[in-house]
């Protein structure tokens, strides 16, 4: 196989393969991609998927979701179904106190011109029937939905391949090096030389930087899910903590858990989701569960994305993320513009990897 | 085996399916759950886990000892949402996204 490359990915979750589709879409240059296991091993396989803007904060790190969520369905269009859809998103509330929050927070949105409504109980019970009558109110956001992880990041490696990217699976990154003019990367299969080297490494961001003197500061959250057998068409929306893919079986869960790699599923985290489903839901208590769960979720030191060129080392990118699967279609599109336009379409310093300087 | 044998019976994945994901670069039976959804489905790859074996050692150099069994996970068999649940309103590890936003001096952040 070739060794030289114009760019190297590390990483071909739904970021990495996310930037190789899409700057192979713009750029005739050699692009590898370099992934430790096989694409969906890690994070972008074990995930709800739900292209989620509202709730998020500040207002400007869900305005970064809002054109990130709205770019799905042209990426739909250009690399095939991946079962994206805009069901609007709603985050059920159950004690009155919290629509005082909620109303700050739709207040927040509307200065950058999103909207959000504070449904009240009878509302959210007209757009989700089967909604806990003991509701007091939800947030909702027509711009929410979810989209098939699998699919997708299926769908960006076959549209990267057809547009010439090469993918090498199975094969950990052991070292990176400077040299004059580009980087070296050592793998367990070979050693690749290329221009340009972007870490899209996931939860592994932290290790990945720490091999060329980076330090991406880069922590892991645990998610446990449980998956319904195939049910019946009966949720409308995205819930937040619910959702009900296309076959019809329901994910359920939202739970966060500092455990580091450990991807075990635990019975006190099932119970707490299977009571939570219940609460939001309560018929759903005689469905069937067919299987938990977890994924290790990558999560920034501070919350935030940290996209963009490394200061002090020429054409060093960094691509790093919570909420990969809603950000991955807005990242690709930059890093691309960064790379060929020298310029983002929209700012994006806040996101820095010198923030942590 | 023929290309159109349905290697699972729960998700109807065929053979041919299963080898096109191998073709691709996957090696483990999770690669080729995660791509074609072989094995998700109500009997959790308990059918057909040895035949996929088969066949990625058919198209791969791998031996069959190679070659991991999928994860299973709990339940062991498909148990109600009701036989999990406990009687417990209290939330530790489980959170609504209300809970997670905070309010400084009145206002979101």
């Amino acid at each position: 196989m070739n060794t030289q490359f114009d760019t190297i990915v590390i990483g071909g979750g739904v970021v990495g393969s996310g930037i190789a589709y899409h700057l192979s879409e713009r750029s005739q240059e050699s692009i590898l991609v370099i992934d430790r296991k096989y694409p969906l091993a890690g994070t972008s396989g074990s995930t709800q998927a739900w292209v989620w803007v509202h709730n998020k904060t500040p207002s400007w790190y869900a305005e970064l979701n809002y054109y990130s969520a709205e770019l799905y369905p042209y990426l739909s269009k250009k690399i095939g179904d991946v079962e994206y859809k805009r069901t609007g998103g709603l985050s059920p509330f159950f004690h009155e106190k919290d629509r005082v929050k909620a109303m700050k927070l739709a207040e927040a949105y509307k200065e950058i011109g999103i909207d959000i409504k504070v449904l009240s109980k009878e509302e959210v019970l007209e757009k989700e029937p089967f909604m806990n009558p003991d509701v007091e109110g939800a947030t909702y956001s027509s711009i929410d939905g979810n989209v098939n992880p699998f699919r997708l990041i299926d769908m960006y490696m076959r549209a990267a391949k057809r547009k010439g990217v090469q993918y090498s699976t199975y094969n950990p990154v052991h070292d990176l090096q400077k040299i004059n003019g580009g980087f070296i990367v050592a793998t367990t299969k070979d050693t690749y030389r290329c221009k340009r080297l972007i870490l899209a490494g996931g939860t592994w961001s932290r290790e990945l930087g720490k091999m060329i003197d980076v330090h991406i500061p880069m922590n892991q959250v645990r998610g446990q899910i449980l998956v319904s057998e195939p049910l019946k068409p009966f949720l409308n929306h995205t819930v937040s903590g619910l959702r009900q893919a296309n076959n019809g079986e329901v994910l359920m869960g939202y739970s966060m858990e500092n455990k580091g790699f450990n991807r075990s599923t635990t019975l006190n985290v099932m119970q707490e989701t299977a009571n939570m489903a219940i609460r939001y839901v309560p018929a759903i208590k005689k469905a069937k569960i067919v299987r938990a769960f977890s994924g290790i979720r990558a999560m920034p030191e501070d919350g935030f994305p940290i996209i963009g060129a490394v200061p002090n080392i020429e054409n060093l990118y960094v691509a790093a993320t919570h909420s990969g699967v809603t950000l991955s279609p807005l990242i690709g599109t930059l890093i691309t513009e960064l790379i060929i336009d020298k310029e983002t379409s929209i700012p994006i310093e806040r996101y820095g990897i010198s923030r942590f300087a | 085996m023929d290309k159109s044998v349905i290697v699972c019976r729960c998700e109807e994945i065929s053979y041919e399916e299963i080898e096109e994901v191998i073709t691709q670069g996957g090696r483990t039976f999770d690669d080729i759950k995660r791509i074609t959804r072989c094995g998700m489905g109500a009997c959790q790859s308990k059918i057909c886990s040895k035949l996929v074996a088969e066949v990625i050692h058919k198209q791969t150099e791998l031996s069959m000892e190679q070659i991991y069994p999928p994860r299973f996970r709990m339940p062991i068999s498909p148990v109600s949402l009701e036989a999990l649940a406990t009687d417990s309103q209290q939330f530790s590890t489980v959170k609504s996204v209300l809970d997670e936003i905070e309010l400084t001096d009145g206002k979101v952040k």
